[in-house]
C-alpha cells in the first residue's frame, strides 16, 4: 500500500542539525494493522504525519498507492490524503460548534457529496457505532470514550483505504481504550488498513505488526 | 455546504458574543453613519437636477472688479434683459425678480374686500416673466405661463394655495393683496417645487406688475444700479455650449456698461449645476453648500466605515488564533483553502448583513435629526430604492474589506501547526500590521478630536466677542416700509414709550448687525470721491440708545425725516488715515449725488455683519422713507408681557400689516448656523469615531489579556506587581496613540487653518488645544484598556496556570 524509503527529516537549530527522523525505511501493506511505539520524541507523531501527508520531509521517497508523495504539489497531497485517510487524534479534535451529526458529515461536504447521499452516509455511520441518539448533542455533552467513538466515526465516514490513529486512547481510561481497540480490530478485519501510535504495549498487541522507533531511527 | 457555513456562523456569532457585540456594534454604527452622510451629500448634489435638460440651464452673473477687490453679484441691471434678448436673439432669456419678504393679503372672490388673513412670505414672493418657464420648464396644473404676460395676474403653487384658499384648486379667480398695495388676481397654479430646489417660488406675479410699480418693488430700469433680487436665466440652444459665448458676453459688457470709477462690471454664464455650491455668488435658496463641505462629509464616512472595517479586521486576526484547532481540524478533514476561505468570508457576511440592518435601523431613527445638522428641511427616507442599493454595496464592499484579510489568514494557517495551536497573536498577521491599523483609527478620531475643539472654540469665541453693541432683550419688528407704515411710526412709538418695560425705540432701515451691504461711492472734506465703498445705514436718533451703540467723539443726530448730518464709525477714520476722532467732527460727507453733510458723532466700532467679514467703513443717518425695522429695547422683567404688549400696540396702530418679530441675540446666533451645525457634526462624528475605536482597542486589549494570561501568571509567580502588569499592558497603546497623534496633529492643523481662513474674527490653533485633544484620548485609551489590564493583574496567577 505504502513504502518509505530513507526518508529523513530534521531542523536546524544554529550550527546543529536536529534530526527527528534518521533514514526510515518501512513498507506497509494492504490489510495489515501496524502499531508505531517508541519513548516520548522518538518521531512516532512525526512519521504518522508524514504517512499523513500532513507534514513533509527533508530527504527520500514515500510512495502512496503507486503515487510518488515526494514530488507530488500541496494541492494534489492534499486530494490523495483526503480521499484514502483518515485521521483519529488523542484530543479527539472535533469541532465543539458542531453537533455530532455534523461533526460527522464535514469530510463529505469537503468531498462534495449530495445532500441526501450524506444524510444516509451519516445515519449508516451513526448506527453502526450504535449513537443515534447522540446525533444532536455537541461534543462537550459527551464524555471521552464518546468523543472518541465520533472522532473514529468521522474518520470513516469517506471510507478511507488506511486509518491513521496518534494516540487514540491516550485521553481515555483503560475500560473505553479497550473497546477502542477492539473496534479497531473489528475495522482491520473488514478492510481497512490501520496505523496507529500508541504507548501502550497491551494496545500495541492488538496490531499485527509493532514498529519501535528510538531517536528517530526503527529499531531492528 | 452553504447551509453548514451559516449555522456555523451563527453558533460561533453565539458562542463569541462579546466579539460579535463589539464587532456588530461598531460595523452598524459606521453603516448608519454612511446612510445618513450618503442621504444628506445626495440631497445636495441633487439640488436643481430635477428639470428636464437642467445642463442647458445658465444664470447670468455680474462681475464686479474693484481696485481692492472682485466682487460677485447675481444681478444684473434691469435694463440688461432687453439687451441681452437683443443681442442674444436665438437664446430663450428668462427672469426672475424676488420680492420676499412682503406682506401677503388674502382677498378672496372680492378685490375690494377687507381681510385680516396677512402673512408676511419670508420666501417664495417672485416675480417671473413667461420667458422664465420657457428656461425652466415647471410643470403647471392649472394654466400656464402665457399668463405671465399679464400685469397683475399671479400663479401660485399648490401649497401656497392650499394655505390661502384651504385648496389650490378653488384658488385660480380669486385675489390677493401685496404689500397692502397691489392687487393680483390668481390665474394659474404651479405643481409645488421641489425642496431641493435653488428657486422656492410660492408666490408668482407677472414681471409686468412689478414693471408698473417700479418704486414699490425696485423696479430700477437704470444701468448703474444692480440688484441681487433681479437675475436673468438663460436655456443655451442644444448645439451652443457657454464657452461659445464667451467672446460675445465680453463684447456684450464692453458695449453696455461703461467704465465707472469705482468698478468694471462684466458678464458671464454660470451653469444651473453650480448655483446651489458657488458660495461667491448668492442663490435665491435658504443655503449654498460647497463641493468642499460635500467632500468632507462623504470623507468623514468613508473614515467611519474604514475604522469600523478595521475594527473587524483587528479583531477577526486576533480571534483567529482561537479558532486555528478549528481550522486545523477541517483541514485535515479534507477542507480546501477555497472553502474556508468561503467559510470565514460567510460568517463576515452574516455579521455585516446583521450589521446592515441595524444601521438602517439606527439610521431611520436619526433621520428627523438631520435637520439640525444640516440645511434639509425636507423629510429623507432610508426606505428608497437608492439607498437600499447603496446600503447593500455598502455592505458587499465591507465584508470585502473586513473580511477578506481575515478570512486569507486563517484559512491560510498550516493544518499541523493549527491542531498544534502553536499560534500566537503576535504570530498572526503580523503585529506591525495590526498596529498599523490602530495607529490609522486612533489618528482618525484624534483628527477629529482636534477638528471638534477648534470648530467649538472659535464658535465660542465668536458668541463671546464683544459686537460693539448690546445684542440682548431688543426686539426687533420688521414690516414694509411704505409712507402709510412711517406716518404711523411716531404715535407707535410713544404708545410703546409709555409702558415703563419699554426702554427705547428705534427705526432704521437695518438693525446693527445684519447681512445687508448697502454701500455707495463717497466723498469726504470736499475732496474727489475716495476710491473704496463707503457703508450706509440708515436710523433715527434713538438708534445709539436702543442699540447701546457708544460713542468716541460727537454724538447723535437729532431728529429729522432726511438727512442732517452723519455718524460714521472708527473704520472710516482710519481708512482716511485720520488718527483724532474729535478732528472729524463738522467736516464735511457726501454720498453718491447727495449733498454734503457734515458729520456729527463718531462711534466705536461694531459688528455690521456676521464675524466672517471686516468691519466696513460706515455712516449712519436719518431717512425715514426707508424705515422698515423697529428696535424694541426691553427691560428683562416681566419679558413675555412686554412682547405680548408690543404686539398688541402693533395690531392697534397697523392693523392691516403683518410683521416678522425676532430677537436681536437669536438673529445674530442665526448668522452661524451654517458653523454651529458643522460644530455639532464634528461633535457628533468625532463622538462616533471614538467609540469605534474604542470598540476596537477594547476589543484586542480583552483579547490580549486573553492570550498573555499564562505570561502574567508566570510573570506575578516571578514577582510582578499589579502595577507592573497594567503598565505591561497600557505601554503598547499608549505608544501607539502618541504615535497616531503626531500623523493626526500637522494634518488637523492644516485643515482648521484653512476653515478659519473664512472668519476675519479668529482664535489661533495653538499649542493648548493639541495638548487637550492627546490628553483626552490618552485618557479615553487609558480608561478603556485599564480595566481588562487590571483584571488581568488581579487575577490568580496559580488558576491561570492550572488552565496550561
Amino acid at each position: 500500500m505504502l513504502e518509505l524509503r530513507h526518508i529523513y527529516k530534521w531542523f536546524n537549530s544554529g550550527n546543529n542539525r536536529t534530526f527527528l527522523l534518521k533514514d526510515i525505511n518501512l513498507r506497509i501493506n494492504e490489510g495489515e494493522f501496524v502499531s508505531i511505539m517508541g519513548p516520548s520524541g522518538s518521531g512516532k507523531s512525526t512519521l504518522l504525519n508524514i504517512i499523513g501527508m500532513l507534514d513533509g520531509f527533508n530527504e527520500g521517497e514515500y510512495e502512496f498507492l503507486g503515487e510518488s508523495v515526494h514530488s507530488l504539489k500541496d494541492k494534489q497531497k492534499s486530494s490523495l490524503y483526503k480521499k484514502h485517510i483518515g485521521f483519529v487524534f488523542q484530543a479527539y479534535h472535533l469541532i465543539d460548534e458542531l453537533t455530532v451529526y455534523e461533526n460527522i458529515e464535514t469530510p463529505l461536504i469537503y468531498q462534495d457529496i449530495k445532500s441526501s447521499e450524506r444524510k444516509a452516509m451519516v445515519a449508516d455511520m451513526l448506527d453502526r457505532f450504535q449513537i443515534v441518539g447522540k446525533k444532536d448533542l455537541f461534543p462537550t455533552q459527551l464524555s471521552g470514550g464518546q468523543q472518541q467513538l465520533v472522532g473514529i466515526a468521522r474518520a470513516l465516514i469517506a471510507r478511507p483505504k488506511l486509518l491513521l490513529a496518534d494516540e487514540p486512547t491516550g485521553n481515555l481510561n483503560s475500560k473505553q481504550g479497550e473497546e477502542i481497540m477492539e473496534l479497531f480490530s473489528e475495522l482491520n478485519k473488514s478492510g481497512v488498513t490501520i496505523i496507529q501510535v500508541t504507548h501502550s504495549e497491551k494496545n500495541a498487541e492488538f496490531g499485527s505488526r509493532i514498529i519501535h522507533l528510538l531517536d528517530g531511527m526503527i529499531e531492528k | 455546504m452553504i447551509r453548514n457555513y451559516l449555522t456555523m456562523a451563527f453558533r460561533n456569532l453565539k458562542r463569541h458574543r462579546a466579539f460579535a457585540f463589539i464587532n456588530i456594534s461598531g460595523l452598524a454604527v459606521g453603516i448608519a453613519s454612511c446612510i445618513v452622510l450618503f442621504l444628506v451629500v445626495k440631497y445636495e448634489l441633487g439640488y436643481d437636477r430635477f428639470l428636464p435638460g437642467n445642463e442647458k440651464i445658465f444664470h447670468v452673473v455680474t462681475r464686479q472688479v474693484y481696485p481692492d477687490r472682485v466682487h460677485y453679484q447675481p444681478g444684473v441691471p434691469v435694463p440688461a434683459l432687453a439687451a441681452l434678448r437683443n443681442d442674444f436673439p436665438e437664446i430663450t432669456t428668462g427672469t426672475l425678480h424676488n420680492q420676499s419678504g412682503r406682506q401677503v393679503t388674502v382677498l378672496g372672490r372680492d378685490p375690494n374686500a377687507k381681510s385680516d388673513q396677512k402673512f408676511i412670505e419670508d420666501s417664495g414672493i417672485m416675480f417671473a416673466d413667461p420667458q422664465f418657464f420657457q428656461v425652466f420648464p415647471f410643470p403647471w396644473l392649472q394654466g400656464s405661463a402665457s399668463m405671465l404676460s399679464e400685469p397683475n395676474v399671479v400663479a401660485l403653487t399648490e401649497e401656497a394655495g392650499d394655505k390661502y384658499f384651504g385648496s389650490w384648486k378653488q384658488a385660480v379667480g380669486q385675489y390677493i393683496m401685496i404689500d397692502n398695495a397691489v392687487t393680483l388676481k390668481v390665474a394659474g397654479i404651479l405643481q409645488n417645487i421641489p425642496a431641493n430646489s435653488d428657486f422656492p417660488m410660492g408666490v408668482v406675479p407677472s414681471l409686468v406688475t412689478s414693471k408698473n410699480n417700479p418704486d414699490l418693488f425696485g423696479y430700477n430700469d437704470d444701468w448703474g444700479s444692480m440688484s441681487s433680487n433681479f437675475q436673468v436665466f438663460m436655456r443655451l440652444p442644444e448645439n451652443v455650449s457657454p464657452a461659445s459665448l464667451d467672446n460675445r458676453f465680453a463684447a456684450f459688457s464692453k458695449k453696455y456698461y461703461r467704465p465707472g470709477t469705482q468698478s468694471v462690471k462684466s458678464n458671464y454664464l454660470q451653469p444651473l449645476s453650480e448655483v446651489h455650491f458657488d458660495r461667491e455668488i448668492e442663490s435665491f435658496g435658504d443655503h449654498s453648500v460647497s463641493r468642499s463641505t460635500l467632500w468632507t462629509l462623504s470623507l468623514i464616512g468613508v473614515f467611519i466605515i474604514l475604522m469600523a472595517c478595521i475594527n473587524f479586521v483587528n479583531m477577526s486576526t486576533a480571534q483567529a488564533v482561537n479558532r486555528s484547532r478549528e481550522i486545523g481540524i477541517r483541514k485535515v478533514l479534507g477542507g480546501k483553502r477555497s472553502s474556508l476561505f468561503g467559510q470565514m468570508m460567510g460568517e463576515t457576511g452574516v455579521m455585516v448583513f446583521i450589521s446592515l440592518l441595524l444601521g438602517l435601523t439606527i439610521a431611520a431613527l436619526c433621520l428627523p435629526y438631520v435637520k439640525y445638522v444640516a440645511s434639509i428641511q425636507e423629510s429623507l427616507s432610508v426606505f428608497n430604492t437608492e439607498v437600499l442599493l447603496f446600503a447593500l454595496a455598502l455592505a458587499v464592499l465591507v465584508t470585502f474589506l473586513a473580511g477578506s484579510y481575515p478570512a486569507l489568514v486563517v484559512s491560510g494557517f498550516k493544518p499541523l501547526l493549527a491542531l498544534k495551536n502553536k499560534f500566537s497573536s503576535a504570530s498572526v498577521a503580523g503585529v506591525s500590521l495590526r498596529r498599523v491599523l490602530v495607529v490609522t483609527q486612533f489618528a482618525i478620531s484624534q483628527a477629529l478630536i482636534i477638528g471638534t475643539i477648534v470648530a467649538v472654540s472659535q464658535m465660542g469665541a465668536i458668541k463671546q466677542a464683544n459686537i460693539g453693541f448690546n445684542k440682548d432683550a431688543v426686539m426687533v419688528l420688521e414690516a414694509a416700509g411704505d409712507s402709510v407704515v412711517q406716518s404711523r411710526q411716531d404715535a407707535f412709538k410713544s404708545a410703546l414709550l409709555g409702558n415703563p418695560q419699554v426702554k427705547g425705540v428705534s427705526f432704521s432701515s437695518d438693525v446693527p448687525s445684519s447681512d445687508n451691504n448697502w454701500s455707495n461711492n463717497f466723498a469726504f472734506d470736499h475732496t474727489e470721491d475716495q476710491n473704496f465703498h463707503l457703508f450706509m445705514k440708515y436710523a433715527d436718533e434713538d438708534y445709539y440708545k436702543t442699540f447701546g451703540i457708544e460713542f468716541v467723539a460727537g454724538h447723535a443726530y437729532s431728529k429729522s425725516d432726511s438727512i442732517t448730518g452723519w455718524v460714521v464709525n472708527e473704520t472710516l477714520l482710519s481708512k482716511l488715515g485720520i488718527k483724532d476722532p474729535q478732528s472729524v467732527i463738522g467736516k464735511d460727507l457726501r454720498t453718491g449725488a447727495t449733498q454734503w453733510k457734515p458729520i456729527v458723532g463718531v462711534v466705536k466700532d461694531f459688528r455690521t455683519n456676521s464675524m466672517r467679514d471686516n468691519i466696513p467703513p460706515l455712516a449712519i443717518g436719518t431717512w425715514k422713507q426707508v424705515y422698515s425695522a423697529a428696535g424694541i429695547k426691553i427691560s428683562g422683567d416681566n419679558f413675555n408681557a412686554t412682547t405680548a404688549f408690543v404686539q398688541d400696540q402693533w395690531n392697534k396702530y397697523f392693523p392691516e400689516y403683518a410683521n416678522r418679530t425676532s430677537f436681536m441675540d437669536e438673529r445674530i446666533a442665526d448668522f452661524y448656523k451654517q458653523e454651529d451645525q458643522l460644530a455639532l457634526l464634528y461633535k457628533i462624528f468625532a463622538g462616533i469615531a471614538i467609540f469605534i475605536s474604542c470598540l476596537g482597542l477594547y476589543g484586542l486589549v480583552s483579547f490580549m489579556a486573553v492570550q498573555r494570561t499564562r505570561e502574567v501568571g508566570i510573570r506575578k509567580t516571578l514577582g510582578a506587581t499589579v502595577p507592573q502588569i497594567v503598565y505591561l499592558f497600557s505601554r503598547e497603546f499608549t505608544v501607539l496613540v502618541v504615535v497616531a497623534f503626531a500623523v493626526a496633529a500637522p494634518l488637523a492643523w492644516y485643515f482648521m487653518n484653512r476653515w478659519l481662513e473664512n472668519f476675519t474674527y479668529k482664535i489661533t490653533v495653538g499649542p493648548g488645544i493639541f495638548l487637550l485633544a492627546i490628553l483626552i484620548s490618552m485618557t479615553i485609551a487609558w480608561i478603556t484598556v485599564g480595566y481588562k489590564s487590571i483584571r488581568a493583574a488581579l487575577a490568580n496567577p496559580v488558576k491561570s496556570l492550572r488552565n496550561e
